[in-house]
């Protein structure tokens, strides 16, 4: 599976959203689903789905669909070149 | 000598005065004297365990950082952290573990021996055993170098100004401050002055006002449900003129110098959730706890109710760090439920307030918030402020009884102050109230002060200044700084 795949998924799963929910747009906040008790959840998703380490700096800066996608990209997870 | 005196400014007029004059590579000299005096002046006992732990986090920060293994590196952190906690510990809840198991043990008919032993807390372990804790964590994690420098180091440790009750600093932040010249800046100057002011103004017409007025009614062995509803909304404001005028005064000291300390408090009582409450509310506290515990208890947590499980563990560490009684414990329990239920029923609260059109009228809807947030608040600090669990629950029955709201009660209930004490209480508390309007309106009511005629800003610094000579009154202390 590609990265942007588990990246994708790991919104549907943890936060039980529709795959058409999961955009560019999608931010902490906006939907009820990923509020600060779902941010922590997907968290751990995405550290176990991707083998990273995200401390509390990090999570704070992770507040939107595509900057949990630079985040992860300064982490060493290709998004592009796989 | 505290901070509320003539000594301390003396004592800071001669420190920034000097701080200017001397060389910046002999500054740290001054200001480790300085905070080593401040501290002897207070609580001079205990002048060896503040420089050995000094020392020991000093040293275990640079183990740590010289491993080469990670478990190795880690190791040594949890050794170290253990250290510290021991000592809080030993000093701070030794007594109430050892009354906790005697009660059980009587009440299990067992044999308990272990003596009670009169044990003396010593002056702000809990603010620097965190700010250790955080320093070696932060090394094991790579974010923080271990500091070589002695000096500097012990000074992060012992800063006066933030010592006795934060706010609790981060050595990334605070440590670059002290390495950096400091040049004399008037606007910081001017700005320390009057933020120290401004915390005298909070602490002796505001707090220390209040602070036996409410103290006539918590210890009154019958009062009335009233009173302690007039009591405990009085304790809440007390509670942040106290705390927050500690801050104050610790960030404006720290500014003279020209070191900027984290802002501590963002107008809680004005919180439209629980959870907004704590983003404002001894926020130094608030997000050490949420790096150091809340966050490393959710590692690898994917469902809501582990994260309640983690949100329940934090408030309690909340409670316990405040004081070693229940009633803490309780109080901290209480928030880690008002958390908790706060989001479970969020949804369901959102529905109901569409379905009664309250979202139609969003000022309205906000100020029931604020004023459900604040009384939420303010039913929890019956049980920090009650001397035991069951004077806690006694009054917390009284708050909760719809008798005990009654107006004609409360108007009543306003007897515990004098006539004199009222109005000067009603008229410094509106005060604050617009100060803090202004502070809702604008970034920063020291700005647009600053913007409006030199007559207008001078006659409100000589309004403070003569309001707390004439009207001001001192307390013992902070209520933080006994934390």
């Amino acid at each position: 599976m590609r990265n942007i795949e588990k990246y994708r998924n790991a919104f549907i799963n943890v936060l039980d959203l529709e795959e058409d929910e999961v955009c560019e747009d999608l931010a902490l906040g906006v939907t009820r689903e990923w509020d600060s008790i779902g941010h922590m959840t997907l968290i751990s998703e995405i550290e176990d789905v991707f083998d990273v380490s995200l401390d509390s700096e990090l999570i704070t800066e992770f507040d939107s669909y595509l900057s949990g996608m630079e985040l992860l990209k300064r982490l060493g997870v290709d998004f592009i070149n796989e | 000598m505290s901070f509320i005196s003539i000594e301390f400014l003396l004592f800071l007029a001669i420190i920034v005065f000097t701080y200017y004059l001397i060389p910046h590579r002999l500054r740290w000299i001054l200001l480790l004297v300085a905070s080593y005096v401040f501290y002897a002046i207070l609580s001079i006992q205990f002048i060896p365990l503040l420089l050995a732990s000094t020392a020991f986090t000093y040293f275990t920060g640079i183990i740590i950082e010289k491993q080469q293994i990670r478990k190795q590196k880690k190791k040594v952190m949890l050794v170290g952290i253990s250290v510290l906690l021991f000592f809080l510990g030993w000093f701070k809840y030794f007594n109430f573990v050892n009354e906790s198991l005697r009660a059980i043990a009587k009440y299990m008919d067992w044999n308990y021996t272990v003596p009670y032993q009169e044990i003396v807390l010593p002056l702000a372990i809990s603010f620097y055993t965190f700010q250790a804790v955080s320093y070696l964590v932060d090394i094991y994690y790579g974010k923080q170098k271990a500091e070589r420098h002695y000096g500097y180091f012990s000074i992060y440790f012992a800063f006066f100004p933030q010592l006795v009750a934060g706010p609790i600093e981060r050595a990334k932040k605070l440590l670059p401050q002290f390495k950096v010249e400091q040049k004399f800046n008037y606007e910081n100057l001017t700005y320390g002055m009057k933020r120290i002011a401004w915390g005298f103004f909070k602490k002796t017409l505001i707090a220390d006002r209040l602070a036996p007025i409410v103290s006539s009614v918590f210890d009154n062995p019958n009062p009335t449900g009233s009173q302690i509803v007039l009591a405990t909304i009085l304790f809440s404001i007390q509670l942040f003129a106290d705390f927050s005028a500690c801050s104050d005064i610790a960030i404006g000291c720290a500014r003279m110098l020209g070191i900027n300390l984290t802002e501590n408090f963002k107008q809680p009582h004005f919180a439209v959730s629980i959870s907004d409450f704590w983003s404002r509310w001894h926020i130094t506290l608030s997000t050490w706890l949420r790096d150091y515990i809340f966050v490393p208890l959710c590692k690898g947590k994917k469902k809501r109710s582990e994260i309640y499980l983690a949100i329940v563990i934090t408030f309690l560490v909340s409670g316990i760090w405040h004081g070693a009684a229940w009633t803490f414990v309780l109080w901290g329990l209480i928030h880690g439920f008002y958390r908790v239920f706060g989001d479970y029923t969020k949804h369901f609260r959102g529905k109901m307030a569409s379905f009664i059109h309250l979202d139609r009228s969003p000022v309205l809807h906000k100020w029931m918030k604020i004023a459900i947030t604040f009384l939420l608040v303010c039913f929890s600090r019956v049980f920090f402020r009650s001397d035991s669990v069951t004077h806690a629950f006694e009054n917390a029955q009284l708050f909760l009884t719809i008798n005990s709201w009654r107006p004609s009660g409360i108007v009543k209930a306003f007897e515990i102050f004098s006539l004199l004490d009222l109005v000067i209480f009603i008229f410094f508390f509106i005060i604050v109230q617009i100060f803090q309007y202004i502070e809702r309106k604008n970034v920063s009511t020291w700005e647009w002060l600053s913007q409006r005629s030199i007559f207008a800003r001078f006659a409100f610094y000589i309004f403070i200044i003569v309001s707390v000579l004439i009207f001001g009154v001192s307390g013992e202390g902070f209520v933080y700084g006994g934390f």
